[in-house]
């Protein structure tokens, strides 16, 4: 694998972890708030699968329509119980979510920066 | 779309101002829990509610929380037996706030867990948004 390839993947999926991030943080500030349900996003494999392009090579090829914008979903039912307000948020399991994208962000910028000293220890030789 | 990472820091802070706002209500309630009208027969302190409401931001794509509304408790009024009190009515009996100092501990004490909530995932973001930066200092 390229590791240019490498660097825009762990930056996709940087993007990606963003975006749930403030999906979780929706969540948390409207964890009071009556008749919320809970949201998430498009599992990142979809996101990839609908977005990664096909080599284009010829002219006359498609270009595909949809360039795999991230989309809100409702929560799964029965992941969480359902308030009497109608608010199905469960804080902890956010919070599960959160350290979920701590991590992966966390591995991603590390395997960046790793690449970053393989690459600048060729150029600067 | 602007930036998720800023998207969520308002949320959260939305989130903050929402929950003091509760907060700032239930400390009225809990200060009025005695507060009598002056006047022979008359009401006294209401207790207050808060309601939130999710709302929508379209250009940063997230649901912010907003106060929708601070509305009087229509509960009756505790009344207790002071005949030489200024506010008691022909028969002896003071109205009292319709405030109950336990529903009002308890709904502190969730304020109070939110609002932790959301603190904590403002710092998540701020750590989040200084390990990107840190891509770009050099090792």
């Amino acid at each position: 694998m390229q590791p240019m390839q490498l660097f825009d993947l762990a930056f996709r999926q940087n993007e990606w972890l963003a975006q749930r991030q403030s999906v979780i943080s929706s969540n948390i500030a409207n964890a009071n708030t009556p008749g919320y349900k809970a949201k998430d996003i498009e599992s990142f494999d979809d996101v990839m699968r609908s977005s990664v392009s096909m080599a284009s090579t010829d002219d006359q090829h498609f270009a595909p329509a949809e360039t795999g914008a991230v989309r809100n979903q409702d929560n799964g039912s029965g992941e969480a119980d359902v308030l009497v307000s109608g608010n199905d948020v469960n804080i902890e399991q956010e919070f599960l979510k959160s350290s979920e994208v701590m991590r992966s962000y966390t591995l991603n910028s590390q395997l960046m920066k790793t690449f970053d000293r393989m690459l600048q220890s060729v150029t600067k030789a | 779309m602007s930036d998720p990472l800023i998207a969520a820091s308002k949320a959260a802070s939305n989130g903050l101002f929402a929950q003091s706002t509760r907060m700032r209500v239930l400390s009225e309630n809990i200060a009025n829990a005695e507060s009598t009208g002056k006047t022979a027969g008359s009401d006294p302190y209401q207790r207050k509610t808060v309601s939130f409401q999710a709302v929508s931001d379209e250009a940063e794509g997230v649901d912010l929380v907003t106060v929708d509304d601070i509305t009087r408790d229509q509960a009756p009024f505790r009344t207790e037996y002071m005949p030489g009190h200024p506010a008691a009515d022909a028969k002896g009996y003071v109205k009292l706030p319709n405030v109950d100092m336990l529903t009002e501990l308890a709904d502190m004490r969730e304020a109070s867990r939110s609002y932790t909530a959301n603190t904590q995932v403002i710092k998540q973001v701020r750590e989040i948004v200084s390990m990107t930066i840190d891509l770009l200092r050099p090792s």
